[in-house]
């Protein structure tokens, strides 16, 4: 009996770590909502009170909620519409129609996809919707019927809300945002967008129609606040099964053991001051839980200090480092071209010659390249999109003499000759002096 | 076996029967005792005489008029034919309005009394149509039960329909109201309807066993005295699709016909309740329709109800809020009496006269146009209740309501006559509506809201619009309302302008003491707002916009706040200038001061990038590569650790996203030029302030 009850709470490690694994991730990857939207309290209240009004006294509101992206408007909408669906008055009575801009790309398909989440399909029966104007004028048939204090209100919730202003007329938008200024059926049309300028899209008449409702998500995040977030972010339930597992790891990401190592604290500092938002700490997160295993029980604070390496990597590092030396040759005469003609595009032609001109005067380790074989090296920079033609495709122009622009900064490409395994020396002289 | 004919492809002859006698000795009219009808190239003849009932050629194919023959008469010359009617309406004629007082659905043959005089009682007889009238018993029989005189349903005065005809009709059998068609007397003919066995009845049996077997099986006992209890008349349509389906069944019984027929019967398992209804109150032939159970035609939407009824404001502010909110209906409509004055004398004028004409109004949005407009309807409508002016048709279609200019069409059409037909066939009908003239015709209103939208290249749409109301027998009213107030001179061709004319009103923005009338009016007593807050909202408002919807919703938010701003909602006092203050704040301060301050500490070191970059070129343009030349240095001022590129383009598109900053498409990498979309002294405002 005993015996049991120690393997209930000591589960081994293996099985251990796969639950943390599990927990975890739900947070970082599924969107797994908060208990409580942290920073967000009077928006929060504000939001709440808003729904909670349309749901209760049928009363007919619009508002956007704006904020950068990753700065939690999707996860504040869905904690408030969890908290108002518990209400039990409200639970049978609200009809959420979840639209998104980057899904219902015109007024037709937005139409369609909110006769299907009414279920208003079914009144017709097996009657097949005809035209567009006949779906509008049905939706608004129907919403024009419903009343104030009899009909359910319905939340339609706009996703991505300024890709809506750009279908034809904002037809959808007049409509939708008409009904919540009219005496028909309650309506609650909640917009989410990261445009701070979305007003401005909307046509004059729309725009009077709108509430002028804004929530805005701005989070004043102090780097205290942050690190209590990352804190809070890995660290496990009260509920979770294994009890000294849970001491142990919720133990290891305590406050002291973060400022005893400053360069942890460099990292998250950097990170902080690069973005607020909790995708791209929850990027930075996962990577770090990745890095554990059953063999290291503990997310270690070298295990954040390579994730944070590993995100904070340059995306064109890694394909510099797998050119060839031919290739890497070409883009250090491009630089040079770049620094001699201040920018302007070039060529081919003369990047060869800026190429020949090296071989004859300072190599001694590269041999000369017959031309096609350079020819294939620059057109492969083209298709690894280091290098970009500025001419039209459709331009007649022989490859030789299409005019090219370097998409690398002089940085990068230093970085990458210094990190280079086995780079020639006089291939690293060469893009180091001052002029070819 | 009468052959039928369609109005399309026949010329029908009309020629006087009997003998003239003097029936006007002053306009030198002469009365007729018959009218013989036949078709050219036919030989068979239908005379039609007075006290029959008859059809009457009207806008609706399907649905002709429906009236009772009184007289013949016409003029010396023979060449004009006029006859005397008496109308009876058709539900779909009634006013769309009006279809509620019924108070119960109607038969789908019901037809109704008009006591009217709107209605022209004198017709062209050449628009009798003769189409014979099938074997009493059918199901296009017409039945009457109530009178309409344009306010409300009556049960039918028996006397008006005891005149019976002088000479009994030659042909087609045309049943007579026999004076027993009134409540009183229904106990005595209900009585041997219920206790009649439904015995089909070999005629009827005939004519739907050639149509389809399932369709109708009538009960009929005591034929004799029922038929004579009805008008019988057919619809013409359905009377010529029987033949076509019969001649066509003669020769191979085509499954298609009889399908379409099937449709078109239509009828759904409640008319045989509906019916038993209408036995109980008056006699009326007893129907058993067996029907296969198919979709109704006409379904209507609705959002479903809600399981618990939403709850009724429960304080003063809640009430206050209520009474703000823009879709409630005020009480009356302030400050807008001298438009309201302009647009009812137009709309009055026309009503009376019977003619037509355009109006064009226009003003920014939330001036009250829509609102006005409905307003004057709405005392019109009570107006001709009183019997003080004829009655009217209102129409409203809205240009942003409708995916394509030409959907204006069948919206007019589908309001006037509730026909749904594609565009280019509603064209054509309203044409022919509005051109034609028609015995019986009211003026229509017809409101366009949202002018603007139903422009088209050709402006063919804006042009009929305005046309129509020109004809002589339109007696078509239009009432257009657009933003702009010289969208005529601007969008128009000069034949559409031309027509529209020169009937113009503009609505002026609100001034402050207006709006404060506005708000004043709408709260009625109810005190919730300090007189200053309210004053504070209203010369806001005017000063940006003199947006009424705008002031309301101010408003209504202000009340919120002062809500919250206590701990106790019901403790909550008036609310006050610091409530308003904080709701205006809201809602017209730019958001961008505060993104910048809440911006990452490299997106604000970026923007400082981009204006030392922009202050470098002279340009307010440059690419993502110099600018992240500045952004470096600058970093290494402050003593960061430098962002790598790919870094440092993350930060571009954040700002890019937000429209902080304006980008071009991403693909151009590091040579994507970076524009900013605020001023550079906002931006060093807002970063100043974050370095204090």
């Amino acid at each position: 009996m005993s015996k049991r009850k120690v393997k209930e709470t000591h589960m081994p490690v293996g099985e251990c770590i796969s639950q943390v694994q599990m927990i975890l991730r739900e947070r970082f990857c599924h969107q797994r909502l908060p208990e409580k939207p942290v920073g967000m309290e009077s928006q929060h209240k504000h939001l709440l009170e808003l729904l909670r009004r349309t749901a209760v006294h049928g009363e007919s509101n619009s508002v956007l909620i704006v904020g950068p992206r990753g700065s939690g408007k999707t996860m504040l909408l869905n904690c408030v519409l969890r908290e108002l669906l518990e209400v039990k008055d409200v639970n049978k009575n609200v009809l959420p129609v979840h639209l998104n801009g980057l899904l219902q790309t015109d007024d037709r398909i937005a139409l369609k996809e909110i006769t299907r989440q009414l279920n208003l399909e079914n009144v017709v029966g097996d009657k097949v919707f005809g035209s567009f104007a006949e779906n509008l004028a049905f939706l608004l048939e129907a919403l024009k019927k419903g009343d104030r204090s009899s009909s359910r209100p319905v939340l339609f919730i706009l996703d991505e809300f300024d890709l809506f202003a750009h279908h034809k007329n904002q037809t959808l938008l007049y409509n939708l945002l008409d009904v919540s200024q009219s005496a028909q059926a309650p309506v609650a049309v909640i917009g989410l967008t990261c445009r701070l300028d979305v007003l401005e899209l909307l046509e004059k008449r729309v725009k009077s129609r709108f509430s002028h409702r804004q929530i805005h998500l701005l989070s004043s995040l102090s780097f205290i606040q942050y690190l209590d977030n990352v804190r809070s972010q890995l660290s496990l339930p009260q509920d979770f099964p294994d009890t000294n597992f849970y001491d142990e790891w919720n133990d290891g990401i305590k406050v002291r053991h973060f400022s005893s190592y400053p360069q942890l604290v460099d990292v998250l500092q950097r990170h902080y001051n690069s973005s607020k938002d909790f995708r791209s700490l929850h990027l930075l997160l996962m990577l770090a839980l990745s890095r554990v295993s059953a063999s290291k029980p503990a997310i270690k604070p070298t295990d954040l200090l390579e994730a944070s390496r590993v995100c904070m990597v340059d995306s064109k590092a890694n394909i510099l480092h797998g050119l060839s030396i031919l290739e890497l040759c070409l883009i250090i005469a491009m630089k040079h071209l770049n620094d001699i003609y201040e920018g302007e595009p070039f060529n081919f032609q003369m990047v060869h010659n800026e190429f020949k001109k090296f071989l004859q005067r300072k190599s001694h380790s590269i041999h000369n390249f017959d031309k096609p074989v350079v020819i294939k090296a620059f057109e492969h920079l083209q298709q690894l999109e280091l290098i970009k033609s500025m001419d039209s495709s459709t331009a007649k122009i022989q490859k030789e003499y299409q005019l090219m622009k370097l998409l690398l900064d002089h940085s990068q490409i230093m970085e990458a000759l210094q990190k280079y395994p086995q780079c020639p020396t006089d291939v690293k002289q060469w893009a180091m002096s001052a002029f070819g | 076996m009468v052959r039928y004919f369609t109005r399309l492809r026949m010329r029908r002859i009309y020629k006087w029967g009997g003998r003239p006698y003097i029936f006007d000795r002053k306009l030198k009219s002469y009365g007729f005792e018959y009218l013989n009808m036949s078709v050219e190239g036919q030989e068979a003849v239908t005379t039609v005489t007075p006290g029959q009932y008859i059809l009457i050629e009207g806008n609706d194919d399907e649905y002709p008029f429906v009236a009772k023959l009184l007289k013949f008469f016409g003029d010396e010359s023979h060449k004009q034919k006029k006859a005397l009617v008496q109308w009876f309406l058709r539900l779909s004629e009634v006013p769309q309005n009006k279809k509620l007082l019924l108070g119960r659905s109607p038969h789908p043959q019901e037809i109704f009394y008009y006591l009217g005089r709107a209605c022209d009682n004198e017709i062209n007889a050449e628009s009798i149509l003769d189409t014979p009238f099938p074997e009493p018993g059918t199901k296009d029989t017409l039945y009457v039960k109530l009178s309409w005189d344009t306010k409300a349903f009556n049960v039918l005065d028996p006397v008006l329909m005891q005149d019976t005809p002088a000479s009994t009709p030659p042909k087609p059998a045309l049943p007579l109201f026999p004076p027993c068609a009134s409540p009183t007397a229904t106990p005595v003919s209900r009585g041997p309807v219920r206790r009649a066995l439904p015995t089909p009845d070999p005629t009827v049996m005939r004519r739907a066993g050639s149509v389809s077997d399932t369709r109708a099986t009538m009960s009929a006992g005591k034929r004799s005295t029922l038929e004579a209890e009805s008008i019988h008349s057919a619809s013409k349509l359905s009377a010529s699709k029987i033949l076509s389906a019969k001649r066509r069944g003669s020769a191979a019984d085509t499954p298609g016909v009889r399908k379409k027929l099937q449709l078109s019967i239509g009828a759904s398992e409640c008319l045989y309740l509906r019916m038993k209804e209408l036995r109980n109150s008056v006699c009326f032939p007893c129907f058993l329709i067996q029907v296969t159970p198919s979709t109704p035609r006409h379904a209507t939407p609705s959002i479903p109800s809600r399981t618990v009824p939403a709850r009724q404001p429960g304080n003063i502010l809640e009430e206050a809020r209520a009474r703000l909110h823009v879709s409630s209906v005020p009480e009356s409509l302030p400050c807008r009496e001298q438009e309201f004055q302009d647009i009812y004398n137009f709309v009055e004028s026309k009503v009376m006269d019977g003619t037509g004409g355009c109006m064009y109004i226009s003003g920014v949005p939330g001036t009250g146009k829509t609102a006005t407009i409905h307003e004057v309807i709405r005392c019109l409508q009570h107006a001709s209740d009183m019997d003080e002016i004829p009655t009217f048709r209102f129409i409203e279609i809205n240009g942003m309501k409708m995916t394509d200019p030409h959907q204006a069409y069948v919206q007019i059409l589908q309001k006037l006559t509730d026909q749904k037909v594609t565009a280019d066939h509603a064209a054509a009908l309203l044409e022919k509506r509005f051109s034609n003239p028609a015995p019986k015709k009211e003026t229509t209103v017809l409101l366009v809201d949202e002018l603007d939208l139903l422009w088209t290249r050709k402006q063919n749409v804006m042009y009929n619009l305005f046309d129509w109301p020109t004809r002589r027998h339109a007696r078509l009213v239009v009432l257009t309302i657009a933003n702009t107030m010289d969208l005529p001179e601007r969008i128009m061709i000069n034949r559409v302008a031309s027509r529209l004319g020169l009937t113009r009103m503009s609505f002026q923005p609100y001034s402050f003491k207006q709006l404060q009338q506005i708000i004043t009016s709408r709260l009625n007593k109810v005190k919730a707002f300090e007189e200053d807050a309210l004053q504070l909202v209203s010369r806001k408002v005017a000063a940006l916009s003199g947006d009424a919807r705008r002031c309301l919703d101010i408003c209504r938010r202000a009340t919120e706040i002062c809500e919250h701003s206590t701990s106790h909602p019901s403790s909550a006092g008036l609310v006050r200038m610091n409530h308003v203050m904080e709701a205006l704040d809201e809602m017209f301060s730019s958001s961008y001061i505060t993104a910048i301050r809440c911006a990452s500490l490299q997106e604000q070191l970026f923007l400082r990038a981009v204006i030392a970059e922009f202050r470098r070129l002279g340009l307010e343009e440059a690419t993502f590569q110099q600018v992240f030349v500045q952004h470096r240095a600058l970093s290494r001022v402050e003593g960061l650790q430098p962002i790598s590129v790919s870094e440092g383009l993350a930060v571009c598109q954040r700002l890019g996203a937000c429209r902080l900053l304006l980008l071009e498409a991403s693909r151009l990498d590091m040579l994507q030029r970076v524009r900013l979309n605020v001023s550079q002294d906002d931006v060093l405002y807002a970063l100043k302030a974050v370095r204090d």
